[in-house]
């Protein structure tokens, strides 16, 4: 399968570019490397990126990746107060790496930041700087990693995987520490590219910490690099991602055998929830007493709501098909959420993110195994906007599940309500909202049915 | 307009000594010469300078003098020495030095002011990225040569160098003037070039045997044309410089395949071989008795 998805050069040596990745062009759904290890790095409270590139492929991320993720700006360490190197032709030829010397030297002195995370781009891939060296000059001064992510390598996402292999290699000590019993660590919720990151891993954590588990989101918490430094003590490590992350768990197993518990997605409403906190109570030995009280008490609230827009849902738009297009994890949970909880009909789902190939059969595995209906969707691995619009065509769908590009012409093209939930997000301002947990599920609901009622 | 040729070659072939002796030839024959070296080494004029080296143009990018009146200087006879130079060994991108540097030389019309007869690019034959084709490229050189031993590496550069030519072909860039063979000393050494040339559809222009007058004059820092004007090396030299200037032929090589090169070679590499064990060992002069 891998030699029918890869490119071969007139050479004929494997570029390791995959079919999928060199077609798209128009409008893909996500930026480049250098752009996941930068929106993670902001993700962290006291990280700060140091862009070792030109000017451009900093600045690029305020419309790339920071307002793309639901209109959020950098804060003190993103957007144009990003410490770049900013490479000009003189460092092209002659090389950079006494520039980039002055701007660490400098950041550290200036920032009040405690994580300094080095991002090498494409010029320096190119030219061959040997940033590590330079990096290794400033260990013994501050928290500081190198993280190699020429934007031509990888995709945004995979800039997650790389943040998190630097993290590991670079700044986790090599010894085990004692593991603290019933604490996790949660992985696969990329900050910015998923869009509805804040709310998502807080969710999480006030789910887990309910049924008594000490949940370390990492991200959006103060003193991040504590929680940094904290990573090897838990007792597992949670992914909710089919791919992202997923290395990050594997190589903290391999490093202080920490086992890990992999769900493909982020769970959205109550049945993903319930079958999530069953399974990690289980592996955390919790009491099933005290997660079925809590499952128990949830649900009456949450089935309790769900009835009051029931009248609205089965007069206005029952049993309608929808469409999604998103990134993995949230395209798995939408459509078993929507088919099994609302009785919709999934007609096709298209994933943005670019998942490798190997994991592909089990995406497409884990959405038809999990759902409740007889009408099976299309399932559609595509990142180039153009072709996502040309897959809707024609299609029976009612509402669309994607990003904002398809928002304004989604009712003159498909005739269908839109939603946005899948990056880039440029027409909604997400700080606390999310479609995580309980109460997430319900806000899908709301989502929907806001759509269609009034308008008086 | 000024003839402008490009002299290509393996690191070390003589690609620089052969340059710099045709640079200094097609002088004393009366034309104004200016010689571009497009090597980080920045040693390709150095011979026409009495062994001094020059400031490059890129060291004024790298002190942000923004002093374009220092990139071009005198050497033997009045040629025009200008060395594009480059970064330090293992640091930066030697190949965009040298599209820095051409474009730096072209755009500031700094080889218009001079209006020379002839420029000669002296470039690094190896040609591993799309730096080291720029002189090929529209625009610049329109006839390319190309200095070769009978060394199988220095031929597979050449094929190379002919695969670039092809590359750019299609697109109003620079075509193949012909081969010399250099440090040759065997006609077994000519026949193997030569028969590669023909079998690449190209010509060798001129065979430069190899001479310790030619070393002699380099360690004494100049090209053999100062330093040895009524030696048989220079006349070869002056021939090939007349040759060059005469030189009207521009043409497509068609190069080998790399697996075809090798097992081209190899028949070739075996003879010369034999024909060297036979001169160590003295194996005729045994079985004929003597």
């Amino acid at each position: 399968m891998s030699s029918k998805n890869t490119i071969e050069n007139q050479s004929g040596i494997d570029t390791g570019i995959n079919k999928f990745e060199k077609e798209s062009v128009e409008a893909p759904r996500y930026s480049c490397a250098l752009a996941g290890v930068y929106g993670t790095t902001l993700g962290i409270r006291g990280g700060i990126p140091i862009l070792h590139s030109g000017a451009g492929c900093g600045v690029g991320q305020l419309f790339g990746t920071l307002y793309a993720g639901g209109e959020s700006a950098g804060g003190n360490e993103g957007g144009t107060s990003t410490p770049c190197s900013c490479l000009v032709e003189e460092h092209v030829i002659l090389g950079g790496e006494e520039k980039l010397r002055n701007l660490i030297e400098s950041t550290i002195e200036i920032a009040n930041d405690e994580l300094f995370v080095v991002t090498s781009g494409c010029v320096p891939s190119l030219i061959g700087d040997d940033v590590d060296q330079v990096v290794d000059e400033f260990r013994d001064q501050a928290a500081i990693i190198h993280v190699n992510a020429p934007g031509f390598k990888a995709n945004s996402s995979e800039g997650y995987n790389l943040f998190w292999d630097a993290i590991i290699d670079q700044l986790l000590p090599d010894e085990y520490l004692e593991s603290e019993e019933k604490t996790v660590n949660i992985f696969g919720v990329v900050p910015y590219n998923h869009v509805y990151w804040k709310g998502d891993l807080l969710t999480i954590k006030t789910l887990l910490e309910s049924i008594g588990i000490k949940t370390n989101i990492i991200f959006t918490e103060k003193n991040g690099l504590d929680h940094i430094k904290k990573i090897p003590q838990a007792e597992y490590n949670i992914v909710v991602n089919p791919w992202l992350g997923v290395r990050a768990v594997e190589k903290l197993e391999e490093k202080y055998g920490t086992p890990f518990i992999k769900f493909p997605n982020v769970p959205v409403g109550a049945k993903q929830t319930a079958e999530f906190l069953r399974i990690v109570g289980e592996k955390l030995s919790i009491p099933s007493e005290t997660v079925e009280n809590y499952i128990a008490e949830k649900e009456d609230w949450y089935y309790r709501l769900m009835e009051y827009p029931g009248d609205a849902i089965i007069l206005v738009r029952p049993n309608s098909f929808y469409a999604v297009a998103a990134e993995s994890s949230y395209a798995i949970a939408f459509t078993k959420f929507l088919a099994n909880e609302l009785g919709y009909l999934p007609d096709i789902i298209q994933i943005t993110d670019n998942p490798p190939i190997e994991v592909r059969e089990e995406i497409i595995r884990e959405i038809r195994d999990n759902l409740d209906t007889v009408v099976q969707p299309d399932i559609i691995f595509e990142a180039d906007t153009y072709k996502i619009r040309k897959n809707l065509e024609n299609r029976p769908f009612l509402f669309l599940f994607s990003s904002s590009i398809e928002a304004p012409t989604s009712i003159e093209d498909y005739n269908a309500l839109h939603i946005p939930i899948s990056y880039p997000i440029y027409n909604r301002s997400v700080l606390a909202k999310h479609y995580s947990g309980y109460d997430g599920g319900l806000t899908v609901v709301e989502d929907v049915v806001s759509g269609f009622v009034g308008p008086l | 307009m000024p003839k402008q040729i490009a002299i290509y070659g393996k690191g070390g072939i003589g690609k620089s000594t052969t340059t710099s002796n045709l640079s200094a030839a097609l002088s004393d024959l009366g034309y104004s010469v200016m010689q571009i070296g497009c090597d980080p080494k920045n040693d390709s004029t150095t011979t026409l300078r009495k062994g001094k080296s020059i400031p490059t143009v890129l060291d004024t990018v790298r002190q942000r003098s923004g002093d374009l009146d220092n990139l071009v200087h005198e050497g033997y006879n009045g040629i025009y020495c200008v060395e594009a130079g480059g970064p330090e060994p293992g640091v930066g991108c030697a190949g965009r030095g040298i599209i820095a540097a051409i474009e730096l030389l072209d755009n500031n019309g700094i080889i218009d002011e001079y209006s020379p007869d002839i420029i000669i690019y002296d470039v690094l034959g190896d040609v591993v990225c799309g730096g080291f084709a720029m002189p090929i490229r529209k625009g610049i050189a329109d006839q390319v040569y190309t200095v070769t031993s009978s060394d199988y590496m220095a031929i597979y550069a050449v094929n190379n160098l002919f695969k670039g030519i092809l590359k750019y072909s299609n697109n109003g860039g620079a075509l193949l003037g012909g081969v010399i063979g250099n440090s040759i000393k065997s006609s077994l050494q000519e026949d193997m070039i030569k028969d590669f040339t023909e079998r690449t559809n190209s010509d060798v222009i001129q065979f430069v045997p190899r001479s310790p007058t030619v070393t002699r004059c380099e360690l004494d820092g100049v090209t053999t044309i100062e330093g040895a004007p009524d030696s048989r090396q220079a006349e070869v030299y002056r021939e090939l410089a007349r040759k060059v200037i005469n030189n009207k032929d521009k043409y497509l090589p068609t190069p080998f395949d790399n697996d075809d090169l090798a097992d081209w070679a190899s028949g070739w590499i075996n003879q010369l071989l034999l024909n060297r064990k036979v001169e160590i060992d003295n194996i005729q002069e045994e079985a004929s008795g003597i």
